[in-house]
């Protein structure tokens, strides 16, 4: 929000500023006054608007045009401004005042560059005001962007904590899977001992674990093999699946629950609904400065043409946190059908 | 009395064999005329027997329980049948509808099989309006219905980019063009089309050829001639916004 306001921003600054310039005009025309300069009050107090409003003017012209001005830029400006708005302004000022401005330059010449001298001395006192005023204000702001800045951070990685442990254990699927063993149990007691086997190593490998920042590859794929262990006794014959990774790989670290999410994704809106099931891929390679992972299906894919209620929002979102943008996320049709999504992760 | 029927749909056979063993026990009577193992199947069976019941896994693949539910037409009373799922429960106890929950309990199927008996004699079925409000319901907890990616043509193949990576569309003569950090590319949703499917909170049409994610906006200014300006994070270019949208700024 903060960036479509700077334009009404400016316009609220540019009158605030002729409003305390003109203030200080005023207190520098009681001030020469006092000191018995010029000719009475009404003059000076002419003089002195006329001049600092057009310095102000020009410099705020200045900025105007350079919202990001450099210093340089600045010190430029300054040079050119204040000059040129003490010369404006004394021309001005003569007008108002009826004093011929012709006669001021050629009949007292002594006083012209009296003026300008002062004009340019409070000149520099009064931006010099500004400037720090200015710097407080944007400390002040930067000091309200990192505040915010740090209290959503925090607010994000709390959402992803819980978001993570919702995945893992998901209500529908705990469910769903406790259903099948309960009936298996009865029927084929066998089978269903060795699904309790594979949701126990499923729910201790996401559990048990401290969650850390990292794990390895390999633990992760332990816990993706677990759990599509755990789909292939529920879907049977319509599931097929497998992991490929090169042993070079296995222990390099990865980010827990970064896959499952994949997996599931292909489960759920590729491999589900299709009545003939079909095969879940996942493979490692070698790629550039890191490694690739990709989990390809060969379920009903994304037809539409516009894809919504697709649960990998989360994942990307992570992947950007852990690995400041430099890991990617791809979605492509596979072929001959399905989605094929490809993780690109640097090594660190 | 007649013989009593009723069909069971599931894709996991071991629920479908459990289902049918309670079923025995507490209602040795009824006769379950067939098994199915998904959406099809359940309707060609329902249409080949007319069974009395039928007792419909909610996700199975081909059709789910709801489409079942309603390509039958009300040919057969039909109980819904879902592992936790806190939304089909909650839309099923609203509108009244018989479910059983996974893993089945013999109590819970009792009640259940009670209620049938009775409303053997009195032959109701599912109210196609509720089962549409139901569908509905559901639906909607599906997802947003907003879209989250786009398909666009890259190299070979086709990718899909998701929609908060896209800069701005802007349009051609046929297509819209979509831009992103990562290129520009062509796809054949004009914007109209994409007004209407993008979520308009993040997504701002500003100019009649011109959508913009507000999230890329880096700023917006005013030029001399006094048309508002977008200045964007990512890309050099300025976009121009049209008097028309200039509106949702002002309100800022």
């Amino acid at each position: 929000m903060h960036r479509i306001m700077e334009f009404r921003l400016d316009k609220k600054r540019f009158l605030t500023s002729l409003a305390l310039t003109a203030v200080f005009n005023t207190i520098i025309a009681l001030f020469l006054t006092h000191l018995g300069f010029g000719s009475g009050l009404g003059i000076n107090f002419i003089f002195s608007q006329s001049i600092g409003l057009c310095m102000c003017t020009f410099i705020l012209a200045g900025h105007y045009f350079v919202r990001r001005p450099s210093i340089p830029y600045h010190a430029i400006l300054l040079l050119i401004a204040m000059p040129a708005g003490a010369v404006a302004g004394a021309f001005i000022g003569a007008h108002i005042a009826g004093i011929p401005f012709s006669e001021i330059i050629r009949g007292r010449p002594a006083f012209f560059i009296q003026i300008l001298f002062i004009g340019i001395l409070f000149g520099t006192i009064i931006t010099y005001f500004f400037f720090s005023r200015e710097r407080i204000f944007q400390t002040e702001a930067q000091l309200q962007q990192e505040q915010i800045k740090s209290l959503t951070l925090e607010k994000e990685t709390l959402e992803t904590h819980l978001k993570l442990l919702q995945a893992q254990i998901e209500p529908h699927f705990l469910f769903n899977t406790l259903s099948t063993i309960l009936s298996l149990l009865e029927s084929e007691p066998e089978r269903g001992k060795a699904m309790l086997e594979d949701l126990t190593r499923y729910l201790r490998a996401s559990l048990s674990r401290t969650r850390g920042k990292m794990t390895t590859l390999a633990q992760e794929l332990d816990l993706v093999r677990a759990y599509l262990d755990i789909y292939k006794v529920r879907m049977g014959q319509r599931l097929y699946y497998t992991i490929d990774v090169p042993n070079t790989l296995r222990e390099a670290p990865f980010p827990p629950m970064l896959v499952q999410p994949l997996v599931e994704n292909a489960i759920r809106h590729g491999l589900e609904h299709k009545v003939e099931g079909g095969e879940i891929l996942v493979k490692v390679q070698d790629h550039a400065n890191g490694f690739r992972l990709i989990v390809a299906d060969t379920g009903s894919g994304l037809v539409e043409d516009s894809v919504t209620g697709f649960g990998l929002a989360n994942v990307r979102e992570r992947l950007e946190a852990l690995y400041d943008g430099k890991a990617r996320l791809i979605l492509e049709d596979n072929q001959p059908s399905g989605l094929k999504v490809t993780m690109e992760i640097p090594h660190e | 009395m007649n013989e009593v029927k009723a069909v069971i749909a599931d894709d996991e056979a071991p629920l479908r064999q459990s289902l049918r063993a309670r079923l025995s026990e507490v209602w040795p009577e009824l006769i379950i005329c067939g098994e199915a193992k998904n959406g099809k199947e359940a309707l060609a069976i329902v249409e080949q027997h007319r069974p009395h019941f039928a007792f419909l896994d909610i996700k199975m693949p081909g059709l789910t329980g709801m489409e079942v539910a309603e390509r039958i037409e009300g040919a057969c009373r039909v109980v819904f049948v879902t592992a936790y799922d806190e939304y089909a429960v909650d839309a099923f106890e609203k509108e009244a509808v018989d479910y059983l929950l996974k893993p089945v309990t013999k109590e819970r199927l009792e009640k259940t099989v009670k209620r049938l008996k009775q409303e053997l004699q009195t032959g109701s079925t599912l109210p196609a309006e509720i089962l549409h409000r139901l569908m509905v319901r559901l639906s909607r907890e599906e997802g947003s219905g907003r879209m989250q990616y786009i398909r666009v043509q890259h190299g070979d193949g086709v990718r899909l980019v998701p929609v908060d990576e896209v800069i701005y569309f802007k349009a051609e003569d046929k297509y819209t063009t979509v831009i992103t950090r990562e290129g520009e590319s062509l796809i054949r949703k004009s914007i109209k089309e994409l007004t209407e499917e993008l979520d308009p909170e993040k997504f701002w049409q500003i100019h009649r050829g011109t959508i913009v994610n507000v999230k890329s906006i880096a700023r917006v200014s005013r030029s001399l001639t006094g048309k508002g300006v977008v200045r964007l994070k990512d890309r050099s270019e300025t976009l121009t916004i049209s008097n028309r949208y200039m509106h949702r700024f002002k309100q800022m």
